[in-house]
């Protein structure tokens, strides 16, 4: 494997000796550009006490081009679809080399917290959630508890 | 690529004569406006394209890239047939991705007093407002500091640093963490980053032909940034490629050739003729100079006799039934007399079989014999074949019928265009082995084109057949139309493939009636499925 560049070193050392609260990215053995990374929802969202777990990859042309992050835990939210599949502006047109992994990150977070079914991925839930805010909420919980509780 | 007009040529040249070399017989009083608005932009153009001119446009080797010294059978047969009929005109011109560029600088030239500020400046605040020139000056009008800080070409706070390159001894890059960077290059924002990153930021960036800003803020690079990071010019490209958005939020007027790999716009100047086709149920086909023909309303190729209807739901139709016919009709077929398996790699529907020399069609797979002759009845969907179908399967079986038949042209005339392709090669070879002029050669490349067109407005009749009504005399008529068509194809395309350069120029008389009567076919042919069209005959619906 061609030697790791500087920036992916810095930032997998800054992940690990100062992590950010509620997430955790770690580096695979065999393959440093691909990290396995649990977020946790976040306080007063339908996702709060799960643990979601992710999967990131630095594409060979990172930090030019854009992370790919998807969910490996099953979650009810319109901007993520069933295969994991993330709608974030950072991780498309959006992205900037300035950017890093830990903001992409808290990005996603971010997400979590305050969910945009007016730009949706996966329509069926955009609309339920357009419709029935309440029960689309309960439904998340429900899922939340379901398949992202702690083990 | 050798008898194209290489883009500096006519860059350097007077505009006039460029004009009309595109717009050799049509309106030029429709184009004097635009004549004349391009004039204004030349000495524009040259502080923008002093460096090589552009290799992209010149690039692609075409078979029929003799474009511009065309002579009248460029442009489409059925064009030429309406003209005396009082039906609509569509006057077009093709502009390459540079005279789009022109184009665009022209209009700039209009209201770049209002700003006074550079073109690249007032680019970049097009692109932030999608080209809609009436919000910008709208915006601009209101309060200028805050239009030029939303674009990114002002900071929100002054600023006492400086834009530019910087020198360092050792600088620590955020972007690549690598230290001991010496050059650097930051904007009044104050981020600065490594010469390497920012070049290899740029370069990405050129194609999208979108605002390039720096890499933590939304403050924009300008194009002497651009081309003081990366160099060649690149600004340029940029500018180049900001056309695309132009002609998205132009899309009435400007439209991309939607031939894969066509860099060509084709630009129509009196798009209020635009709406009166479809009373005539014509569409309005453009052509490319690189020859490709489209319908510029509906962006597919060129689909007479149908009109855009039948073509929409024509392909509708396709898409939903013909996923699993594709692969059963796909490619091969077995020989009818010794049921060996035989691949088309031509676009000739006479085929001879390898193994038992039999010879068929390759649409009806009966004998070859008789085809050359009247009894052409390929085309021909006999409607009595087998009694006893329920209704809904002989709908579908005359669906499949006519969708095989529109597939089978379909990939002759794919094949037909990789024929175009060895055309050239022959027409090279008869000008340096026995020494024929170039004006000579080119009754090839005009039966080439006479035979890509007949075949698809072939492939277009049989929607139009599909549709019509098939126990009315005029879709008869139309029928036996299509098989006179097909015949004078057939034989057209036969003809084309001799090989031997001194066989070609002895049977030169030939070629020029056989594509003469394809062309006189071909319009017959359009003629009459507009008629069903017109008088209701035939009536698409999904």
């Amino acid at each position: 494997m061609a030697s790791l560049p500087k920036r992916i070193i810095k930032e997998t050392e800054r992940l690990v000796l100062d992590p950010v609260p509620g997430i955790n990215a770690v580096p695979h053995e065999d393959n440093l550009r691909y990290f396995q990374v649990t977020i946790e929802g976040p306080q007063q969202s339908p996702y709060e006490d799960g643990v979601f777990e992710l999967e990131l990859f630095l594409p060979d042309d990172y930090p030019m081009e854009a992370p790919k992050v998807r969910f490996l835990t099953k979650i009810y939210h319109p901007n993520i679809d069933r295969l994991g599949r993330i709608c974030l502006d950072v991780l498309k047109a959006n992205w900037s080399p300035a950017l890093q992994i830990r903001t992409v990150l808290l990005s996603v977070q971010a997400l979590l917290a305050s969910p945009n079914p007016n730009d949706p991925l996966a329509n069926d839930v955009a609309e339920d959630w357009l419709k029935h805010e309440d029960e689309a909420i309960a439904k998340a919980r429900e899922w939340t508890k379901q398949y992202a509780s702690r083990k | 690529m050798a008898y194209s007009v290489k883009l500096s040529d006519y860059l350097d040249g007077d505009e006039d004569s460029v004009i009309l070399e595109f717009e050799s017989d049509s309106e030029i009083d429709e184009l004097g406006e635009v004549d004349e608005d391009s004039s204004h932009s030349y000495s524009e153009v040259n502080e923008f394209s002093d460096g090589p001119s552009d290799k992209k446009d010149t690039g692609g080797s075409r078979y029929l890239d003799a474009d511009q010294k065309k002579p009248s059978w460029g442009r489409g047969l059925t064009e030429m047939a309406y003209e005396s009929s009082g039906v609509p005109k569509l006057a077009y011109s093709c502009l390459t991705t540079d005279q789009m560029f022109d184009l665009i600088l022209a209009r700039l030239e209009r209201i770049q007093p209002i700003f006074e500020i550079s073109y690249g400046d007032i680019i970049v605040m097009l692109q932030k407002y999608g080209w809609s020139e009436e919000r910008l000056l709208e915006d601009w009008t209101e309060d200028q500091e805050r239009v030029l800080v939303s674009c990114g070409l002002k900071l929100a706070t002054s600023s006492n640093r400086s834009r530019g390159i910087q020198d360092h001894s050792d600088f620590v890059c955020n972007i690549c963490c690598e230290s001991n960077k010496q050059r650097t290059f930051r904007l009044e924002c104050g981020h600065e980053y490594c010469i390497e990153c920012y070049k290899h930021y740029i370069k990405d960036k050129l194609l999208e032909g979108k605002i390039i800003s720096c890499m933590s803020c939304s403050l924009a690079l300008k194009n002497p940034d651009i081309d003081a990071i990366v160099g060649d010019n690149s600004s340029q490209t940029l500018m180049r490629s900001s056309i695309k958005g132009f002609i998205h939020k132009h899309n009435n007027h400007y439209k991309w050739c939607p031939f894969v790999d066509c860099n060509c716009v084709i630009q129509v100047t009196n798009i209020s003729a635009l709406s009166e086709f479809p009373r005539f149920h014509l569409s309005p086909f453009v052509v490319c100079n690189n020859h490709h023909r489209f319908c510029f309303k509906c962006g597919l190729e060129s689909h007479a006799p149908g009109d855009c209807q039948v073509a929409e739901v024509w392909v509708k139709m396709a898409q939903l039934e013909s996923a699993n016919l594709n692969w059963v009709l796909k490619n091969t077929k077995e020989c009818p007399k010794c049921g060996v398996n035989i691949e088309k790699n031509g676009g000739c529907n006479h085929m001879t079989c390898q193994s038992c020399e039999y010879e068929f069609c390759w649409i009806c797979e009966l004998p070859w014999e008789g085809h050359g002759g009247g009894f052409f009845e390929c085309t021909r969907f006999s409607k009595d074949e087998k009694n006893g179908a329920t209704e809904t399967k002989n709908s579908l079986r005359k669906y499949t019928f006519y969708y095989k038949l529109f597939s089978e042209h379909e990939n002759s005339s794919k094949l037909d265009w990789a024929l175009g392709l060895a055309v050239e090669q022959k027409v090279r070879a008869l000008q340096e082995n026995i020494g024929i002029s170039w004006i000579e050669t080119q009754f090839l490349p005009e039966s080439i084109r006479s035979l890509i067109e007949g075949r698809t407005t072939l492939k277009w009749s049989f929607p139009v057949a599909f549709y019509s009504d098939p126990s009315h005399n005029l879709t008869k008529i139309f029928v036996d139309n299509q098989a006179l068509l097909v015949s004078a194809v057939e034989d057209l395309s036969q003809l084309l493939q001799v090989k031997d350069p001194h066989d070609i120029i002895a049977r030169k008389l030939e070629f020029y009636n056989k594509a003469r009567f394809v062309q006189s076919r071909n319009r017959a042919l359009s003629e009459c499925g507009r008629d069903l069209l017109c008088k209701r005959i035939c009536v698409p619906r999904g």
